[in-house]
């Protein structure tokens, strides 16, 4: 925010170029987006914000053609427009620059901008067009790189600079760009910025979606702020500063009820010191007490989720010590961590949770096959035994205990997931987004029984990207924040603005927030 | 979603309809199986003998154990490349046990008693196979690779100790036992086959009320999610390569007793004819669902088209013609049923 006069000089008299009218999209159990309203002018930098799951990933891929919306209208140069694949939508000179990017590395810088495009000369390609257009496009990016070597020899900056001439040879007259900037250095970023002014001047609209606030502000005309997939409000960027816009993303009222049940809190079960992970987990070192509901919040890719893997032994650690009720213990892999007491419940219940070809008795009795096992076979009669009693314990809905989960619905899903972990008696149980994808009615469960496990004096660590589940039902609420502990808060304190503050840094000065990300 | 919720929902309707599909699933094979014995018994007077009968059955032996190992691996998601060579191997070292000879007449040992030579084969196949699981988990390689090297491997080993030809054994009580008939009142059933039913009863028993048979089908599953509950993905796997080749063995033992020869060609085609015959039996080839009755039905059905093409008078040469048309149709059935095919498939919307 260093030059705030260069960013707003347009006039706000530029054509619209885009127009998404009533724009609405449901998923199965979940209204993803209702109703929403946004546009785009001619060369403006129109910035979407909003926490996960506001929408605006699916706003934009209904934009892009990923997903077919259900209702609503898009207007883009003048015409209604109906894309049903991301190459029409390419085609009309809409391009998304993805989180991930979507490249061949080991093919040329040339090779990947005409990937799809390639200019020919009756059979055979002709390169030395190809090259001499390339080159004109970098040199439109003012990037001094040769179109000839190979993309991986190139850091992600330029990388994403390529794509971005990709998206120039496309004559793309809209460029979304969704978190740009998430693996870049501060150099690169401020790289990324000028291009995105050179655009600008040429004409070209950019749709800027970033979890860092400080970034949107820098770079945008206008911001559009997503909530619950509903639109809030769009507002020139002078008009707003980072608390007002944090209110916007936040500030709705908890019209979920959190059935959160005071219980006292134990002994320490788990403690956690000097955890390092290379640049994803830094010196982190926490306590996890029974009875206690330990909230780990921060941004997508802050290393939520590296952390409680590496606690669970799913992934490697460079570094670290982990004690189970204040003795040391060993965790390289998840068998040992289940072995120690420790359950984790993945955010990905359907990829990593599940074996959604197996029934829901398989499923529950997966982590504790072995103690139904005498001698040479499994029991059947205590395997179902086991499996009924969560089925009854649970209230988990299905036909019989030979249903196949993948019939089962996302909250029931979870469910199954979760007897599966209290199966193995845990003392400590991680649930790395414990509702997401669930309908309003079992996430109240899911609390419960959440409340219940604490009650019976397990300690629970719950990852959440939503902040009011996190408000709702930590004890306390640990902070992360690029791999580092930001901060912690205690229920009493807690607020959303607080914990947003911890997870982008808002609480220090500004300077040193970027400085952490070019280390 | 209240608190209350009835666990048994629609039990009657769900579960006939359940029922239902599964049976079609499970008796697809087997209505091929019997309209194909069907049609031959219309048309090929030939046939219509329980002795032809039976002698498909002892056709199916040897294959349809070595099928049987297939499935396993199959069922994690795997594959096994190497079974033919693993068949001729264990016909070989028991062979060369037996006779105390190699081709060149070179005494290499004194002659062992079957039994105790075909327990060294067994071993050795097992430890072969649990050789390459090993590599497979530890070096992480594809299996579908070290399996293909350890067919050369194998087939190279079998070559050199029997200079290329074949080691010519003598039946001594045990081997006659193993490959002889049982009196059945007028039928005389095959040895072999006996066996075979045997295995697929233990293999079966394993697959449904072991520990073993559970990981097998979560590796094939999801193989992260097995790996985040706690099983031990690296030795499950060791093991299931391990059974593969005990399994190829035994059907090597079956077919170098029946040709009373240790031979590297003993197990020639055998690994295309039990991967077909797994997947006719509706073992999906990415592993996870399927069972090994299925792969028994695939094996006869493989049995039948070639001794139907016998009794049609089809020249023996157009027979892998035939046997390669089968395996095409068998993979694109797999394919079929799990309803993957991109130009017919119908976009649907993910959640997001």
């Amino acid at each position: 925010m260093s030059q705030p006069d260069l960013k707003h000089t347009h006039s706000p008299e530029q054509p619209i170029l885009l127009e998404m009218r009533g724009i609405t999209i449901e998923f199965p159990g979940v209204l993803a987006l209702d109703n929403v309203n946004f546009d785009v002018r001619r060369g403006e930098v129109h910035a979407l914000v909003g926490e996960n799951g506001a929408g605006k990933s699916t706003l934009m891929k209904i934009l892009s053609g990923v997903y077919v919306r259900d209702a609503g209208e898009v207007i883009f140069k003048g015409q209604p427009v109906f894309f049903t694949t991301p190459r029409q939508a390419q085609l009309a000179g809409i391009t998304t620059i993805y989180q991930e990017l979507n490249q061949v590395p080991q093919l040329s810088v040339t090779e990947n901008i005409f990937l799809g495009s390639e200019i020919e000369r009756g059979l055979l390609v002709n390169w030395p067009e190809m090259h001499r257009q390339a080159r004109e496009l970098l040199a439109k990016l003012h990037l001094d790189i040769d179109p000839r070597q190979p993309l991986s020899r190139l850091g992600v900056g330029q990388q994403q600079m390529v794509e971005v001439a990709k998206a120039l040879h496309h004559r793309a007259d809209l460029i979304i760009m969704d978190e740009p900037t998430s693996a870049l250095s501060l150099r690169e970023i401020e790289d990324l910025f000028a291009i995105i002014r050179e655009l600008k001047a040429q004409g070209v609209s950019i749709i800027y979606i970033s979890h860092h606030l400080e970034e949107t502000f820098e770079v945008s005309d206008r911001i559009t702020v997503l909530r619950d997939g509903r639109h809030i409000t769009t507002q020139p960027t002078r008009a707003l500063n980072v608390d007002s816009l944090i209110r916007y993303m936040v500030g709705r009222d908890l019209s979920e009820k959190f059935p959160k049940e005071e219980v006292p809190r134990g002994r320490e079960v788990l403690r956690v010191e000097n955890l390092n992970r290379g640049d994803r987990l830094k010196d982190i070192s926490f306590s996890a007490y029974a009875g206690e509901v330990l909230g780990i919040a921060g941004l997508v890719g802050a290393g939520r989720t590296e952390l409680v893997r590496a606690i669970f032994g799913a992934d490697p650690i460079d570094s670290g010590q982990f004690y189970i009720d204040g003795s040391p213990v060993t965790i390289h892999n998840p068998r040992d961590a289940i072995r120690c007491g420790i359950g984790l419940l993945t955010e990905d219940r359907k990829q990593q949770g599940l074996i959604l070809k197996m029934s829901t008795r398989e499923n529950i009795t997966m982590t504790v096959l072995k103690r139904l096992t005498r001698g040479l076979f499994t029991s059947r009669r205590r395997e179902t035994a086991l499996a009924q009693q969560y089925i009854d314990s649970m209230a988990i809905k299905a036909s019989s205990q030979n249903q196949l989960v993948m019939n089962l619905s996302g909250g029931t899903q979870q469910k199954v997931v979760l007897s599966k972990w209290m199966a193995t008696e845990p003392r400590v149980l991680v649930f790395d987004e414990p509702t997401r994808g669930i309908d309003v009615g079992a996430k109240v469960e899911i609390y419960k029984l959440i409340n219940q496990l604490a009650r019976q004096g397990v300690a629970i660590l719950m990852v959440s990207s939503e902040l009011p589940e996190i408000l709702g039902m930590s004890d306390r609420i640990m902070v992360i924040r690029e791999g580092r502990i930001g901060g912690f808060l205690d229920r009493a304190e807690a607020t959303e603005e607080k914990i947003m503050e911890y997870a982008t840094g808002a609480d220090r000065a500004v300077p040193e927030a970027a400085s952490v990300m070019s280390e | 979603m209240s608190e209350s919720a009835v666990v048994n929902v629609q039990p009657s309707a769900n579960r006939a309809g359940k029922v239902l599909r599964q049976m079609i699933v499970a008796a697809g094979p087997l209505l091929v199986l019997m309209l194909m014995v069907l049609f031959l018994w219309i048309t090929a007077p030939a046939f219509r003998t329980p002795t032809s009968l039976l002698l498909i059955g002892l056709e199916a032996a040897a294959i349809g154990v070595v099928a049987a190992g297939q499935t396993f691996v199959i069922l994690t998601g795997g594959i096994d490349l190497s079974v033919e060579a693993m068949v001729s191997f264990s016909g070989v070292v028991a062979a060369i046990l037996i006779a105390g000879t190699n081709i060149a007449g070179g005494q290499i040992a004194f002659g062992i008693p079957a039994a105790a030579a075909i327990l060294i084969a067994l071993a050795a196949g097992t430890g072969v196979g649990l050789l390459q699981g090993l590599i497979i988990t530890a070096l992480n390689i594809n299996p579908f690779i070290v399996t293909l090297g350890f067919r050369s491997i194998l087939l190279g080993i079998s070559l050199v100790w029997t200079r290329g030809a074949g080691i010519n054994i003598q039946k001594d009580e045990f081997l006659s036992f193993l490959t002889g008939h049982i009196e059945l009142g007028s039928l005389r059933i095959p040895m072999p086959l006996i066996i075979a039913l045997i295995l697929y009863a233990i293999v079966w028993v394993t697959l449904r009320h072991t520990k073993l048979g559970r990981y097998t089908y979560a590796l094939g599953g999801n193989e992260t999610a097995a790996r985040l509950s706690g099983i031990n993905v690296g030795m499950t796997k060791i093991i299931i390569y391990g059974i593969s080749g005990l399994l190829a063995s035994i059907g090597g033992i079956l077919v170098m007793g029946r040709l009373q020869s240790g031979a590297y060609q003993n197990g020639t085609n055998m690994t295309l004819i039990s991967v077909a015959a797994v997947v006719i039996g509706g073992t999906a080839l990415s592993g996870g669902t399927g069972g090994i009755w299925g792969t028994l039905v695939g094996v006869f059905i493989i049995r039948v088209v070639e001794a139907g093409l016998v009794y049609l008078s089809v020249p023996s040469n157009a027979k892998e013609i035939v046997i390669g048309a089968i395996i095409v149709l068998a993979v694109a059935l797999d394919v079929l049923r799990r309803g993957d095919i991109p130009w017919l498939r119908i976009r649907r919307k993910s959640s997001a």
